[in-house]
Formats: C-alpha cells, sequence, structure tokens
C-alpha cells in the first residue's frame, strides 16, 4: 500500500513494476516523454484510493471526502464510475451530509485517462464524486447505489454513467461529455 | 541471406534450382551471383518464383547492374545448367535478356517483412480516408470534432477544443483535445480515422512553439477556454 502510495506521486516514465500494467493505457500519452526528458515531469495519474481527496459536485451537503475504501474488487483502487467509501472532511453547515459522516459516492471525474470501447479515452482535471448514499450505524447491507443524495449535480459528467446505471446523474448533469 | 549463401555448397544450389519455379519473368536472383563469381558459370541464372520463394531476396540496383552484366556475359557462353525453365540456346539467352530487361522495370519489389505493418497500416488509412478525407491537423489547431457515440443514440456529441499532441501510430494516429468544460479541464484522446467520427474541423490555429502542450495544464482555465 505504502507503494502504491509513493507511486501515485511519481514522475515521468513509469519505471515501476508493479503497477506497469495499469499504466498501459497511459502508455500512449508517456510515449512523448519517454525518450529521456526527464526535465518536463508529467503526472502518472493512477487509481483513486484510500487517502484519496476528492470534491464533492452535488448539493447534498459535504465539499470534501476522503476515500476510506474503493467498492470495486480490483484491489488497486477505483475508477471512473466506480463507488468508493468515503469520509466526509468538510461540509457546508446546513446541509443533509454532514461533516464526519460516512458516505457512498461514485466517481464522476478522475485525473486518471479511462480508455473507451472505440480506442479513445478521456481524462479530467480533478477527481469528484457524488454522494449516493450515506453508511448507517445498523449495517444495513445496501446492494444498489442508483440515487444521488443531491438535487443537483456540477460539471461535466462522462456517458460512463449510463453503462453503470447512474441514469439520475446523468439527467442532472450540466454537460455530459 | 547473402552469406548463408556463400556457404551453400554447389550441390545444394543445384538442388534449390531444381525448385519447380514457372515464371516467365525471371523475377529473382540470388546474391550470391555477384558474391560467388566462381560457381556463375555452372549457374547462369537461378529464377525464383515470386511467391514461392523461399529466400525472400530484395533487389538493390546493385545486384541488377550485375546481372544485366551476368547476363551478357552469359549470352554467349551458355554451357547447359541446372534445369532452370526456358533457357535453351545463346540465341535464346539474347531474347530473355532483352525481355529480363524489360520484365525488370515491371517487376513488383520483394516486400520486406520489416514493411509489413506500414503497408497495412497505409491500406487502413487508404479506406478510412475514402469514406471520411481527414483534414491536415497540427498541434495548436482548435477543431471541432462530430462523434457518434453508440451510447447516446442521439444527435451527433460535438468536442471542440485545442489540438494538445499529435501521436502518429498508422491507423491509430490521435489527438489529443483539450476544453474547459463547465469550469473543468477535459483532455480527450481521439482516433482520428475512428469510424465514429463523423466530422473533423478545423476552426482556427493558435501559433505555440512546442509539439505537445502539456503546459496548458498549469495555465489559466482562460487559454483552454473555447466558445
Amino acid at each position: 500500500m505504502a507503494a502504491a502510495l509513493a507511486s501515485r506521486f511519481s514522475r515521468g516514465r513509469s519505471l515501476i513494476g508493479s503497477l506497469s500494467n495499469a499504466f498501459s493505457g497511459l502508455m500512449n500519452s508517456s510515449n512523448g516523454i519517454m525518450n529521456g526528458n526527464i526535465l518536463s515531469q508529467q503526472q502518472q495519474r493512477t487509481f483513486i484510493q484510500m487517502g484519496t481527496n476528492l470534491k464533492v459536485v452535488d448539493n447534498s451537503g459535504a465539499k470534501e471526502v476522503k476515500c476510506i475504501q474503493s467498492l470495486k474488487a480490483n484491489k488497486k483502487g477505483a475508477r471512473l464510475g466506480d463507488i468508493i467509501v468515503g469520509s466526509v472532511k468538510e461540509a457546508i453547515p446546513s446541509g443533509k451530509v454532514k461533516k464526519g459522516m460516512v458516505v457512498y459516492g461514485v466517481v464522476v471525474r478522475a485525473a486518471m485517462p479511462k480508455r473507451r470501447v472505440d480506442g479513445s479515452q478521456v481524462k479530467f482535471d480533478d477527481n469528484a464524486i457524488v454522494v449516493v448514499g450515506i453508511k448507517e450505524k445498523k449495517k444495513q447491507k445496501k446492494v444498489e447505489f442508483n440515487q444521488p443524495t443531491g438535487t443537483r449535480v456540477f460539471g461535466p459528467v462522462p456517458h460512463e454513467m449510463r453503462r453503470k446505471k447512474q441514469l439520475k446523474i446523468l439527467a442532472l448533469a450540466q454537460h455530459i461529455v | 541471406m547473402a552469406t548463408s549463401f556463400n556457404r551453400l555448397p554447389p550441390q545444394a544450389l543445384h538442388m534449390i534450382t531444381r525448385n519447380p519455379t514457372q515464371s516467365s519473368k525471371k523475377l529473382g536472383f540470388s546474391t550470391f551471383l555477384s558474391c560467388a563469381p566462381s560457381v556463375d558459370s555452372s549457374f547462369s541464372r537461378l529464377s525464383l518464383n515470386h511467391s514461392g520463394s523461399k529466400f525472400g531476396l530484395s533487389l538493390d540496383t546493385r545486384v541488377r547492374k550485375e546481372f544485366i552484366v551476368r547476363a551478357e556475359d552469359n549470352a554467349e557462353a551458355e554451357p547447359e545448367e541446372a534445369a532452370v525453365d526456358g533457357i535453351v540456346d545463346a540465341e535464346g539467352n539474347v531474347e530473355e535478356v532483352v525481355e529480363v530487361g524489360e520484365a525488370k522495370s515491371m517487376r513488383k519489389p520483394r516486400i520486406k517483412l520489416g514493411d509489413v505493418m506500414g503497408i497495412l497500416n497505409k491500406k487502413a488509412i487508404e479506406v478510412s480516408e475514402k469514406v471520411r478525407p481527414v483534414p491536415e491537423i497540427r498541434t495548436g489547431d482548435i477543431v471541432e470534432i462530430k462523434l457518434e457515440v453508440p451510447e447516446n443514440r442521439r444527435r451527433l456529441s460535438i468536442y471542440k477544443g485545442i489540438v494538445m499532441s499529435r501521436q502518429n501510430a498508422g491507423i491509430h494516429t490521435t489527438i489529443r483535445i483539450r476544453r474547459i468544460i463547465a469550469g473543468i479541464g477535459v483532455e480527450i484522446v481521439f482516433p482520428i480515422y475512428s469510424p465514429n467520427i463523423k466530422e473533423i474541423k478545423v476552426m482556427s490555429h493558435r501559433k505555440v512553439r512546442r509539439a505537445r502542450l502539456y503546459y496548458l495544464r498549469d495555465k489559466l482555465p482562460r487559454l483552454s477556454t473555447f466558445k
């Protein structure tokens, strides 16, 4: 895990053997700097994992969330469209979600490029989630996370949400990329 | 290839020439002709079938010139040689020289293994260009792309932005478009020969002094905003 966190801040070429599989999609972008340009350091964007700070882009009340767990089976972390569990670090005073609550969120924007079936890739400048559920003390097992807690969504939303069955978010979105 | 021919004994060469190769045009000549002049008298010419040959020889002009010289030499002194089709007598040789001279200009160059991917890519690009011609796109162009997304099934999605980079890779030549959408910077990589792309139009051009504009990520959003 420490190695994974360290690799998140790695610069330059993808020399990390263990995570080199993850960067197969990034090879296109990193090929331009493969030829020994150490000075221009491109950040290798990776998964959303425990400790990642994410913006919240709806009006549920939360502003910043720190990822606790990615609900994906992939042990490397969450990507665009996956659901994460997070702890609210910052919230507006009057909102449904308060600071310190544990929430479920779906990643709507990720700095890591997401490849599409037609050969294109999309990446955003930041990491952002939309809150889709609040974790209760009663430990009720929730399976479906379809309904966002807020009523508005800000910023662009990729149409990967359609595949992930997050149709409400698509309906509320300002702009679908 | 040439060195392996040097080491072959003449008997082996004899066997090689007995390959049932029918070709009216004398297409290929082993380079050993030029390298091992001693055996030239016994084997006047090797004719290798264009498709059936295992040797895949490529002809450079040097070999061609030497071939012409040897053909002329062999025109007079033509002993019986090893089962090469069509070469009968001195008179026939002269004709063949002429014929070979003409055949040489019509002969297709042997395709080397290393060229195969390049040729395949060119063919694929030609097919794609027939359906939709792709304009000349360079870094710094501000382009508008109309994309058909099978998921959307509605109107075509429109993507506008500045071309940050162009990666040339044959049929998978891609361009990276950057734009500020709803306050957030978005970069999308498009393969320009994709059939999903219905239209690419260059709107304008910004003067840039780089091939890849990754510096735009750190700059003000104003520089990546396009109406």
